[in-house]
């Protein structure tokens, strides 16, 4: 966070910057980066007991279910850092957006934005076009689609089969401020983010 | 059901001479910053080609692994063989010094229907001879980071070439596809790979998959996207054997040297 601020005193940005919640099996954190927020008020979670879930998996249940003073009605949750580094552990992080189907959780990396658009429901993505597109894609992860319907993109889909191995829709382009999903699977979408 | 053995012998400095499988490799580079194992694949590679921006890498990266050397003679040496692609993302000047070294450019700008990638792999498949497309191994620099769809595309080629060896590659893991139609023998090599794990079922549920040789091994269990997918794994031991009912993508660390 400091580098984000080269003119202000990195002491300061950091007691700006306090998490409410630092949670996880605490095997990666530093100590003197621990000791500091607690000493600043930061809720401390250790899960180092349980080793079944990831630690966004442990973050997700814990807003979802522990966080007090949180409005939970139209909960979306941002998830800053899933994507890159280990791929296991990325596919660690989509299969939690996957298991966590009804809650709106994003992914955000420099480059793109991730977020499931689950079978339930049809969808309509407003395109925030000073931020984002024109590139974009529907992955069917999970399971092959055997019917999905798109508006708005370039290359938009008519109860089109998708799956891996064959059609997966990526390197499309957002023509309109408005894409319309419907499918009979759950569908990841992503769209790249402007460089501004 | 037939056995197919994998082993990451291209990450080591030199492949043993009686090495099962023999493979001859190639290598594909894409438009991501280069691995800091780059040289060592380009080493092992008896073919390589850059897709597109793939090649503005090369030049630009492959001077910054040698900084002792003149930026021109890692250039001159680091020559590709093949550029492919659609050429929108290749500078100008890069695109003249490789030509002017005699690289091959093949312009497919006019296919806006595949990746640069399944280009590349599409490329290498018509020209290896019939006898060697099963000893053949394509290693691929670049595939992951980046705008996802391309990532996301880059994993679909993995299964629309499932009957090629393709091992994906970046600073942090390797991925490739152990087909259904295999049982697979993984022979790990501990100095360069591992411990941490992954069996991923992507686009198909597995109904039942088993395994030998990792922390949590799998026992005719069920995995797929929403539930149960292997992550996190450890390898324990040299060997990991893997067999399932679906296709399903490895993936293992690659260590910091």
């Amino acid at each position: 966070m400091p580098l984000f601020f080269p003119q202000e005193d990195a002491s300061d940005v950091r007691r700006r910057y306090k998490p409410d919640v630092i949670k996880g099996d605490m095997d990666s954190i530093r100590r003197e980066v621990l000791e500091f927020y607690a000493s600043l008020g930061t809720e401390i979670v250790d899960k180092s007991h349980d080793q079944d879930t990831t630690d966004l998996h442990k973050c997700v249940t814990y807003i979802r279910d522990s966080a007090s003073g949180l409005d939970k009605s139209n909960l979306c949750i941002l998830v800053v850092g899933a994507l890159g580094g280990r791929f296991d552990h990325e596919m660690g992080n989509l299969n939690v957006i996957c298991r966590f189907s009804y809650m709106r959780i994003v992914l955000l990396s420099n480059d793109s934005l991730i977020h499931l658009l689950p079978r339930t429901y049809c969808h309509e993505i407003h395109i925030q076009t000073s931020v984002e597109g024109p590139h974009c894609g529907l992955i069917p992860i999970g399971t092959p689609s055997k019917s999905s319907t798109t508006t708005g993109l370039q290359w938009d889909l008519n109860n089109t089969a998708m799956e891996f191995g064959g059609l997966v829709s990526t390197s499309n382009i957002v023509k309109e401020e408005k894409v319309t999903v419907q499918s009979d699977c759950d569908l990841l979408w992503t769209i790249s983010i402007k460089k501004l | 059901m037939d056995l197919m053995h994998h082993s990451s012998t291209f990450l080591l400095p030199t492949i043993p001479l009686h090495h099962r499988p023999s493979l001859t490799y190639a290598l594909v580079v894409l438009n991501q910053t280069l691995p800091r194992f780059a040289p060592l694949l380009w080493k092992h590679a008896q073919l390589r080609l850059c897709a597109d921006g793939g090649a503005n890498r090369v030049f630009d990266e492959m001077p910054l692994l040698f900084p002792e050397e003149d930026a021109s003679d890692v250039r001159r040496r680091y020559k590709p063989d093949v550029i492919n692609g659609d050429m929108d993302s290749i500078r100008k000047e890069v695109l003249d010094f490789y030509r002017s070294l005699g690289t091959k450019i093949i312009d497919k700008s006019h296919d806006q229907d595949t990746t640069d990638l399944h280009k590349c792999i599409t490329y290498i498949w018509d020209f290896a001879p019939d006898a060697n497309k099963s000893s053949l191994c394509i290693l691929v620099a670049g595939a992951l980071g980046g705008r996802y769809d391309h990532e996301m595309g880059n994993l679909n080629v993995l299964y629309c070439f499932s009957s090629l060896r393709i091992v994906l590659l970046s600073d942090d893991s390797l991925i490739y596809l152990l087909p259904r139609t295999h049982h697979h023998e993984i022979h790990i090599q501990t100095s360069v790979e591992g411990p941490h794990c992954g069996l991923i079922p992507i686009g198909v549920p597995s109904r039942s998959s088993t395994t030998t040789g990792l922390q949590w091994n799998l026992n005719n269990t069920e995995m797929r996207f929403g539930g149960l997918i292997s992550s996190s794994n450890i390898v324990v031991g040299e060997k990991v054997t893997v067999q399932s009912d679906t296709d399903l993508l490895w993936t293992i660390s690659i260590k910091k040297l």
